[in-house]
């Protein structure tokens, strides 16, 4: 029996931590890149804004200067899948006794970024005085949330057929949160629902996407 | 033997909580940093004090060959990921005698500790208080 025991037990715990491994986000780090610095024999650091804006706004967006007439420029690329801003830039411009000196600075967030710092600095800084442009790769658009009874998720919130005032809010990476702030987890396969909520339940999806029921619980969809 | 199923139940409530407790999606944290001209004082004073502020601050710093573009890293996790950085520019000011430096940092957060304008804020303090 005792063997029995141990047995199961290092079972549970490798499946739990399998999952905790699954579960857990990939680390990202910071790139930055910093090596580029042009100087113009001629303009002003006016001129040089103009350019850094244009350039900026080329490859990033909302080009703007950090505070009026600083000459530094910085810009930020769209939200990446977190929902934030993976790449961010600065150009920074110095007026000298004839033209200017400009240096490129790069951050961007990997492995979220598509491209790495080096590449976003090279483009930005070809734009501005000259060179080979490459192309760089969009970046991946958050995932929308579903709306609606979808059959192929449980996105959404729940009322439980029993107790109006319990009710399970339901989001895309599987989390559930009842209404008095206790979490679970949802699956689905096919219309079989998987809900881990004090205890694993196993519950049917309607064809309508709308209820689902099983397991001692009977829940409907507001959508 | 209710001991030992006791300890499951324990290992795998506090795994579970393991699953549930996904960490925070990381913000990609910018800052514009100080630029100062400083008159009567080499080229290389700026490249020696920026070298020094980096390691000082984040722990890593590089040159670009030898152009007076620095860049530092913060420290890095298992995997070699860093966290934190930061670049120092310094370019010679002939009119002053002087040069000019610039301070830009980034941080994500988190798990950087420090927004990218205390690390400025501590890059500035670590490169001004050097002699």
């Amino acid at each position: 029996m005792t063997g029995n025991i141990r047995r199961g037990a290092i079972v549970a715990i490798g499946l739990l931590a399998a999952l905790v491994w699954c579960g857990s986000e990939a680390p990202a780090s910071v790139d930055i890149a910093a090596g580029i610095r042009h100087v113009s024999q001629e303009g002003t650091q006016t001129d040089c804004g103009a350019k850094a804006r244009a350039s900026l706004d080329a490859f990033l967006q909302d080009a703007q200067e950090s505070s009026p007439g600083s000459g530094d420029w910085v810009a930020h690329s769209t939200n990446g899948i977190a929902g934030t801003p993976t790449a961010t830039a600065a150009v920074r411009c110095y007026g000298l006794p004839t033209g200017y000196v400009v240096t490129f600075t790069c951050v961007v967030q990997l492995p979220d970024n598509p491209y790495t710092a080096d590449a976003l600095c090279l483009d930005v800084a070809h734009k501005f005085y000259g060179g080979a442009i490459t192309a760089l790769a969009a970046l991946p658009t958050p995932t929308p949330v579903p709306t609606g009874c979808a059959t192929t998720n449980l996105v959404g919130t729940w009322v439980s057929d029993s107790d109006s005032k319990l009710t399970f809010t339901m989001d895309l990476t599987g989390n559930v949160t009842d209404s008095e702030g206790v979490s679970g987890n949802w699956g689905l396969k096919g219309n079989t629902v998987t809900f881990t909520y004090y205890g694993n339940h196993t519950l049917t999806l309607s064809p309508d996407g709308k209820h689902m029921s099983g397991g001692g619980y009977s829940l409907t969809r507001k959508c | 033997m209710i001991v030992a199923r006791l300890t499951v139940v324990a290992v795998g409530l506090s795994l579970a909580v393991g699953v549930t407790g996904r960490p925070a999606s990381a913000a990609l944290d910018f800052f514009i940093g100080a630029r100062t001209v400083v008159k009567d004082a080499p080229l290389s004073a700026c490249n020696g004090k920026a070298r020094d502020a980096l390691i000082s601050v984040l722990g890593k710093a590089a040159e670009y060959g030898d152009t007076g573009n620095w860049e530092g890293l913060g420290a890095t996790d298992a995997s070699g990921n860093s966290f934190a950085a930061a670049a120092v520019h310094c370019y010679p000011l002939d009119a002053v005698h002087g040069y000019l430096v610039t301070l830009t940092c980034a941080a994500q957060t988190p798990p950087a500790t420090e927004s990218a304008s205390v690390i400025c804020g501590k890059l500035a303090t670590a490169f001004g208080g050097q002699q």
